[in-house]
């Protein structure tokens, strides 16, 4: 809930009646708080304001709409100073009509309580206990029922409260009080987490008119992207994750991720792989409203990347234009699109091989042969088929495949493959079980976690026997039939697999 | 008089267009067979644009086959990936290529990227992306049905970045009818029975296939060949195996199971 100066001045407070307020003022106007939105807006503000500073975050925890916090420490010299930059904050901010209190303060409890009793001010360490002594307590951050029970006790300012004995306090109003006051004195550490992701290696540029096509952008992406390598080549640095960030005049940033398969700081590759990206985006929305004054290109998830030689000898094999291909695969079609196969170690068909992303996949070697014959594409679902033997447990003789009658003339099994043997008698489970512990005389048993009440598992009800087989044609699958005939369950015959 | 000089000369035309298309890729070509005999399928060089067809997607698994066994071929300690093209949509109807069976046919599956496009347009712009790579031995790309983004002007700029690459590009199509295209080599594939699995008469042996080119010039006068895959290489095979093959007269399986029953030791195998 919130009042605006007009209310304010009628009379009217928070936590009020609306029949109440309504008698007050009859020309009252009441709007409902869209929280998701406020949300949403207050959350690309705080993104844009990281052109203030990398470290933003956004306070939820008392005042309706939220409360910005950035983090300045080593900042504020390059705005002029602390007085200028804090002067810089609300004035831009002032400009589009925002009613705005700030403070600069050592702790964020401290800035929290100056800023919120209304005035913009600047406090420096020496000042922060004398003046967060004057303070209200409301000025804490704390509940509802805590201020008013303060109230009743008659301590009006924080000095009063610090200076009480601790324990009473702790005891009628718990420790979130105490910490608070901790806090806000500095004798606790308390910690932001900001938005978007710190990153210590980035370069920026501002544009005093503000640009808006795509294709500027881009250029001035490689540009940064040059900037950036040759900073990176000086420390001996590569970077595997690259944001883009744009900032917007009218207070929202636009971010472009990505990934490259390996550290890299190949300015060309970067860029490249942005334009990429941009391409999609384009397609999306691209929207650069009033234009875009900042551009900012960071790395992240540095590491250690010696210099390579480029030298007399031939070092190329080729191995690097795959990845550099892969990585300019997948930033326009996404991570999960570009696949590379790692085997496993499964008897079970369908896990003896996953599809992992390109990007992610570390060639190993599992040390299997490959003896047995398996089909060279397989369905992802295995197929229902109609199959048809001479006599029960018999060769398969022929076959219904997508409405298609096939003769089988040459079959070869069955190849029985079971399910896991150490799994047996198991129940399945979607929860791992607690360990099991003895339950102490006297204690009450715990309830155990939630498991669905499906069956035990039972080894022949996965079994498979496959067979290969070949029709009059030539054409060779690989099916299987799940379950036995004389068995409880009615055995059911899939394709699952095509040969060359 | 003037009719017949106009005439020669559009046929002169003609050649010297056959050339131009021709040329750049299979200029340098030497016919070097697999087999020992002139006779074998021809090792054909990299940076053609090829189509495969074959008349039904269950045939999915002979065109792969086909495909990755001329890749494997091109496959250098430089040119070290084949790149396999699928539409999102399509895995579960053509099957995805399978890890131990690319083992099991003679293709490393570390070899071989994935890529699952969303649409045809996607599907081709990455066609011409790896085509852009050097180091990419070979594009496979599954093609459903005749799609509209498959033209002759896109053909024509694939036959084109091919031939400038040096790397091949096979097109996996399905299904009977052909369109116009700028491709350096069209086949037309079927499967056949397979060869004879030692000590085991009843099972499907070495795959073999029937394999006819359509369109193009393989640098030999033949143009119907049928070959057996042997794991590591194509063998070439006499026609009459085909023909043989094709005759209906196959014993079912089924018939000779009652007298197997009396055997339980061989059924189990």
């Amino acid at each position: 809930m919130a009042l605006d100066p007009d209310a304010d001045r009628e009379g009217l407070r928070l936590g009020q009646a609306l029949a109440d307020a309504r008698a007050m003022v009859p020309s009252l106007t009441v709007m409902e708080q869209d929280s998701a939105r406020l949300a949403s807006a207050f959350a690309a503000f705080a993104d844009w304001h990281s052109n203030a500073s990398p470290l933003v975050t956004v306070l939820q925890d008392k005042t309706p709409f939220g409360d910005l916090i950035l983090d300045i420490t080593g900042v504020a010299h390059l705005f002029g100073g602390e007085a200028a930059m804090l002067d810089m904050v609300l004035s831009r901010l002032q400009t589009l009509n925002y009613t705005v209190s700030g403070a600069i303060a050592p702790t964020i409890g401290a800035a929290w309580a100056v800023s919120h009793s209304a005035k913009s001010a600047i406090i420096s360490t020496e000042q922060l206990v004398e003046t967060m002594d004057g303070l209200p307590v409301a000025a804490l951050r704390l509940e509802e029922s805590q201020i008013s029970l303060l109230a009743q006790m008659g301590l009006k300012t924080i000095g009063e409260l610090r200076t009480r004995p601790r324990k009473p306090l702790l005891a009628r109003f718990g420790a979130s009080l105490i910490l608070r006051l901790d806090q806000a004195y500095g004798h606790i550490e308390e910690r932001m987490t900001p938005r978007l992701p710190p990153a210590e290696h980035f370069v920026d540029r501002k544009f005093f008119e503000p640009i808006s096509t795509l294709e500027d952008v881009l250029l001035t992406t490689e540009g940064l992207a040059q900037k950036l390598a040759r900073r990176l080549e000086v420390q001996g640095l590569g970077a595997q994750t690259f944001h883009l960030f744009l900032y917007r005049v009218d207070h929202k940033v636009m971010t472009l991720s990505l990934n490259a398969a390996r550290l890299t700081r190949d300015a060309e590759h970067i860029a490249s792989l942005f334009r990429h990206r941009a391409q999609r985006l384009e397609q999306e929305n691209y929207d650069p409203g009033f234009g875009i004054d900042l551009v900012r290109l960071a790395a992240a998830s540095l590491d250690r990347l010696d210099p390579g030689q480029t030298g007399v000898f031939e070092t190329d094999t080729g191995a690097r234009d795959i990845e550099q291909l892969t990585d300019r695969l997948a930033s326009r079609l996404g991570t999960l699109s570009v696949l590379k196969t790692e085997l496993m170690a499964s008897h079970i068909p369908e896990q003896a091989a996953r599809l992992v992303p390109a990007l992610v996949h570390q060639p190993q070697d599992i040390g299997l042969s490959s003896d047995r014959h398996r089909p060279l594409r397989l369905l992802p679902q295995p197929e229902p088929v109609a199959i048809n033997a001479e006599v029960p447990d018999g060769l398969p003789a022929s076959m219904i495949w997508r409405r298609q009658q096939y003769r089988l003339i040459k079959a070869a099994g069955p190849e029985r493959i079971s399910a896991e043997w150490w799994r047996s008698g198991k129940r399945l489970e979607l929860v791992p079980a607690a360990h099991a512990r003895s339950d102490e005389p006297g204690e009450k048993p715990k309830p155990s976690p939630y498991m669905p009440d499906l069956p035990p598992f039972d080894p022949m009800s996965g079994m498979r026997d496959y067979y290969v087989v070949e029709d009059g044609a030539g054409h060779r699958f690989w099916v299987f039939r799940q379950g036995l005939y004389g068995g409880s369950i009615h055995p059911v015959w899939y394709l699952h697999g095509i040969f060359p | 008089m003037q009719t017949q000089s106009r005439q020669q000369r559009l046929a002169a035309l003609r050649d010297i267009i056959a050339d131009i298309e021709r040329k750049p890729a299979l200029a340098g070509m030497q016919a070097r067979p697999f087999g020992a005999d002139g006779e074998g399928f021809p090792r054909l060089p990299g940076g053609l644009l090829q189509e495969v067809f074959t008349d039904a997607v269950r045939n999915g698994g002979t065109s792969l086959a086909f495909a990755l066994g001329q890749a494997k071929a091109l496959l250098t300690p430089r040119r070290l990936a084949v790149l396999y093209l699928q539409l999102d949509k399509d895995a579960q109807f053509f099957g995805l290529p399978y890890g131990p069976g690319l083992s099991s046919f003679g293709f490393d599956p570390a070899q071989l990227v994935l890529v699952r496009a969303a649409d045809m347009q996607d599907l081709f712009w990455v066609a011409e992306e790896a085509l852009a790579c050097r180091a990419v031995a070979g594009i496979v790309a599954d093609i459903g049905g005749a799609p509209e983004a498959l033209d002759f002007t896109i053909s024509r700029r694939l036959s084109l970045r091919t031939v400038e690459s040096g790397t091949s590009l096979f097109l996996l199509r399905y299904g009977t009818e052909r369109q116009a295209s700028a491709a350096h080599l069209r086949w037309h594939l079927m499967p056949q029975r397979s060869g004879r699995k030692a000590f085991d008469d009843r099972a499907p042996g070495a795959a073999r296939w029937s394999l006819k080119l359509e369109k193009g010039n393989a640098g030999q006068h033949k143009s119907e060949w049928i070959l057996e895959w042997t794991g590591n290489a194509f063998k070439s095979l006499p026609n009459w195996i085909g023909i043989a093959a094709q005759s209906p007269s196959g014993t079912p399986v089924s018939l000779s199971a009652s007298a197997l029953l009396a055997n339980p030791i061989s059924q189990a195998g």
